[in-house]
């Protein structure tokens, strides 16, 4: 018998929260032929995600994309049948009619509260620990993590075996660039930029583009377009369209699905991503690349940043360490000292290498969506 | 309802029924992630223990358990009775009190605290400090008198405790009943 599954997603901000959840839901569906429903209450982040019309998924009606219910969780809940399975995703709050409906149901289903992803040492100590509860119902909390105490991270399957694939086939990647209206030009570095807004960009850009290294940069639409045109002196653009200044070429793309957005972190030689999904996603890249960390009041994103950096760079020579953690961090303040500038692009033979063996490393986990099977699998 | 952030160790909450007192409490803020406290409960009835995570903001059910003051009586067939000033008498099995069996002694005056969940007395709890006397130890090896050298010692009922090693055989000390450390040498109790 199929086990069912419900996914709640409360979209925060950005694509992240949608991210991770569609990603998820999709694999639990495809994988491991789950029922799921993915309840959601920003239809236009997911439509974004997931190249649908939000118009679809906003009204009462489920729509069915691939294997998955999608729903608009809308404020006024309908009652309906609680899943074998219910996951909380990031902390969200279920709707109380919902819950009462989880107690009353003759089996009651496995609550899990998935949380957000840190390599912080504390993660482990709480990962799959209950948080018990006054209505009989079993609840538990659920940690994505970089080391096999925790849930591990998304991973579809085969997935490195596909990128392997893909990176070794210059005409797959030339055929996939001409999708997105780009053709890689000769000898240049091509960088992929997806962050938050960063005053360090322009300071970044400044430098390189005086330098003789050539780079081609591929902007898909987001927060960063802003700084990035008014470092071009221009008011809009143009999709497609390619702008030069000195050493660097930019060009806008569109907003990608999550598969193309893939392709576009395998193509590409070093990657500026950003939050969680892109993060992880860049990391499966094995491609040398630059966290943008989701940036927190007081600093607080500092102790998860440095966390990850020291598991990230175990193994790395020292040399490359130090440029590591010190561009990673300049990167996140805002603020390049002034001999980093053209050097932010750690790119060097030592960590395309490393990028490779620690997407290696990673794929020896259990990846998130398996843990979360194999849970519930230990908990029935 | 109090939030789970609330709950400080010896809180009592009430979940599905059953006390749980909170041995220890962490609290962890993170990034995005929901600020959590991980705590470690036992159970007041069955004596198990186990870990637990909540959201800080998770509404909890405090408890107030009544207390009695009791001193100890006598031990029977693994039964151990407790009196109050009025002299009812107190039952509690052995394991019950598991935590607070290596400080009862014969003879001890200790002030102790009967605990009551539902009218029915559920464990006793001793003061934080208690005296006792050093039945067996060997003498002092190194003549230290910093305290900071220790070695084992038995008390009256068996128990073992590391103590300074300039303590002697008869010589009367003060317990941490919370950790079970030895914490100094103290007068006889009169």
């Amino acid at each position: 018998m199929r086990t069912s599954w419900d996914i709640f997603c409360h979209v925060i901000d950005n694509y992240g929260d949608a991210g991770v959840c569609w990603r998820l839901a999709r694999q639990l569906a495809e994988e491991y032929d789950a029922e799921v429903r993915l309840w959601v209450d920003d239809p236009e982040t997911l439509a974004r995600l997931s190249g649908i019309s939000p118009t679809g998924i906003s009204s009462y009606a489920p729509r069915q994309i691939g294997r998955v219910w999608v729903h608009y969780w809308s404020p006024e809940w309908r009652e309906v049948v609680p899943a074998d399975v219910v996951v909380e995703a990031f902390g969200c709050q279920l709707p109380l009619k919902y819950l009462a409906a989880m107690a009353a149901r003759s089996v009651p289903p496995l609550w899990l509260n998935l949380e957000y992803l840190s390599a912080e040492d504390w993660v482990a100590g709480c990962h799959g620990l209950p948080s018990l509860q006054q209505n009989g119902l079993q609840k538990y909390f659920f940690f994505p993590g970089f080391s096999t105490n925790t849930g591990g991270l998304l991973r579809e399957t085969n997935l490195l075996q596909r990128r392997s694939a893909f990176q070794q086939n210059d005409r797959a990647k030339a055929q996939f660039l001409s999708t997105i209206g780009v053709d890689e030009i000769a000898d240049s570095t091509l960088v992929s930029l997806f962050c938050y807004e960063n005053p360090a960009l322009t300071q970044w850009l400044d430098a390189i583009c005086e330098g003789q290294r050539r780079y081609h940069f591929l902007v898909p639409v987001g927060r960063v377009v802003g700084d990035v045109c008014r470092w071009l002196g221009r008011e809009a653009f143009e999709l497609g369209e390619r702008y030069q200044r000195g050493s660097v070429c930019i060009q806008f793309i569109p907003f990608l699905s999550q598969p193309d957005y893939d392709l576009l972190l395998w193509s590409c030689d070093f990657n500026v991503v950003r939050g969680e999904d892109s993060f992880v996603r860049a990391q499966w890249a094995a491609r040398p690349f630059l966290w943008h960390i989701y940036p927190q009041q007081e600093g607080a994103h500092f102790v998860k940043l440095d966390a990850f950096l020291r598991c990230y760079n175990e193994g790395l020579s020292a040399g490359a360490k130090t440029a590591t953690i010190s561009s990673w961090l300049a990167w996140n303040t805002g603020v390049l000292p002034a001999d980093m500038k053209d050097r932010l692009f750690v790119g060097g033979a030592d960590l395309v290498g490393h990028s490779e063996d620690w997407a290696a490393y990673l794929e020896g986990q259990n990846n998130l969506a398996e843990s979360l099977v194999q849970f519930y699998q230990n908990w029935v | 309802m109090k939030t789970a952030q609330e709950m400080k160790p010896n809180s009592v909450i009430l979940i599905d029924g059953q006390p749980w007192m909170v041995q220890k409490a962490e609290f962890t803020k993170s990034g995005r992630n929901s600020a959590i406290v991980k705590m470690k409960l036992k159970n007041l009835l069955s004596g198990s223990t186990t870990e637990t995570v909540y959201k800080t903001d998770d509404k909890v059910e405090p408890v107030i358990l009544e207390r009695i003051a009791v001193t100890y009586s006598y031990v029977a067939e693994s039964i151990y009775v407790f009196m109050d000033e009025e002299y009812n008498q107190y039952e509690l099995n052995e394991e019950d009190i598991e935590s607070v069996l290596p400080y009862i002694v014969d003879g001890m005056s200790d002030i102790c605290e009967a605990v009551f969940f539902e009218g029915k007395v559920i464990s006793v709890d001793l003061p934080t400090m208690v005296v006792r006397q050093i039945t067996y130890t060997e003498g002092s090896a190194r003549g230290d008198t910093s305290g900071k050298v220790m070695k084992p010692a038995k008390l009256s009922n068996g128990t073992e405790i590391k103590v300074a090693d300039f303590c002697e055989i008869d010589d009367w000390i003060e317990i941490d009943t919370r950790t079970g450390e030895y914490k100094s040498r103290a007068k006889a109790p009169v």
